[in-house]
């Protein structure tokens, strides 16, 4: 059981390695491929796991080939259009503004079903509101909505809007972001000083304090309700 | 960060390569050493016609002792199952030597050839093991 037990834990360190080099992407995203490729490995990674008399680089020589393999193909996609499109696909139009091409639906084995399933989902309930729907290389259809069933923007409304920015996480849990700190330009003691400010004394007492780039916060303290502030301007480094 | 994809990649591919590489050194190396051990103790039992003498007792002492260190090696590559029969071939020609069985000895003998034979083949990257 030992043997199983070290076994799985060296199994486990190598798939995550391997996913962590293979990137980010969330199961919606993948590719076509890439999902049949995490399907393999998984399905590898369980075979040295569980034999003990297979030996465990029977497992990881498949699972570091398929990272070659996978590799070589996102390079030679990314360099050649051609293999991009053999690997990935293109695009396809499914709706245009005369309506659904039905021969793009059949090439793609779907169903008006399917595409109003998608276009409902998009928040779409009537193809008449619909411009263009894309089917994306992902499997993923996305919709152009009509001029006239647009959203609003402030531009539509010639509002003058001010940008926003991303909220910098200083303080998680009671634990400062020593990354996110060098990144805003604050020092510990800025922040104890911040704290301060704001009558919490206890930096385990915090769960969470965030200020973006125009000096605005917000602090929240275990026990108390949340609140926003004004600090200064942040220096982004 | 790219360059350290990159570099994460070569690691990779000269890992695999070593590993193929080892693999052939070490699991070809242990077999025809058996191989070899078993020619060596086929000619002696061709000449004596008994197995009851020191030359073919120490002679399959040393196929034991050469297996048993190998095995160790082999584990890292070899599924255990796949190789387990030259062990147990080895036990019995043992008990052969003690009953003075001559029969049953040359074919053990024979039988661990063979396992040798067909693995040397089984592990080589040809069109035959790919396909």
């Amino acid at each position: 059981m030992l043997t199983i037990i070290i076994r799985s834990i060296i199994i486990y360190v190598i798939v995550l390695l391997v996913f962590r080099i293979m990137g980010k992407r969330q199961i919606g995203q993948m590719q076509p491929f890439e999902l049949v490729l995490t399907l393999i490995i998984a399905d590898l990674a369980t075979i040295p796991m569980a034999e003990v008399s297979v030996p465990v680089l029977h497992g990881i020589v498949p699972l570091l080939t398929l990272v070659v393999i996978h590799f070589m193909l996102a390079l030679f996609s990314r360099l050649s259009q051609t293999i991009s499109k053999v690997v990935s696909g293109k695009p396809v139009i499914l709706i245009n503004p005369k309506g659904i091409d039905y021969e793009a639906m059949k090439k793609l084995n779907l169903s008006t079903d399917d595409i109003f399933a998608a276009l409902r989902e998009c928040g779409y309930f009537s193809i008449s509101q619909v411009q263009y729907a894309i089917m994306e290389t992902n499997g993923k259809i996305s919709v152009m909505p009509k001029a006239d069933s647009a959203p609003v923007t402030n531009s539509d409304l010639k509002i003058d809007a001010q940008e926003s920015f991303i909220p910098i996480m200083l303080v998680s849990d009671g634990k400062i972001m020593k990354e996110n700190c060098t990144l805003a330009g604050m020092s510990d003691e800025n922040i104890s000083s911040l704290l301060k400010e704001h009558h919490c004394s206890k930096l385990k007492e915090v769960i969470l304090l965030c200020v973006d780039e125009m000096g605005e916060g917000y602090l929240q303290v275990k026990g108390k309700e949340g609140k926003t502030f004004q600090t200064k301007r942040l220096v982004n480094k | 960060m790219k360059i350290l994809h990159y570099i994460n990649f070569v690691i990779i591919i000269l890992l695999l390569a070593g590993i193929c590489v080892a693999e052939e050194v070490v699991v070809s190396g242990s077999l025809k050493q058996v191989q070899t051990n078993c020619l060596e103790i086929e000619k002696i039992v061709d000449e004596r016609e008994n197995l009851k003498n020191m030359e073919v007792v120490l002679a399959v002492d040393n196929l034991e002792y050469n297996w048993g260190e190998d095995e160790k090696n082999m584990c890292y590559m070899v599924n255990h199952k796949s190789v387990q029969e030259i062990g147990s071939e080895i036990a019995k020609l043992k008990m052969y030597i003690a009953d003075d069985d001559v029969a049953n000895f040359r074919v053990s003998i024979q039988v661990i050839k063979l396992h040798c034979h067909d693995y040397l083949h089984f592990m080589g990257a040809n069109m035959h093991n790919v396909l």
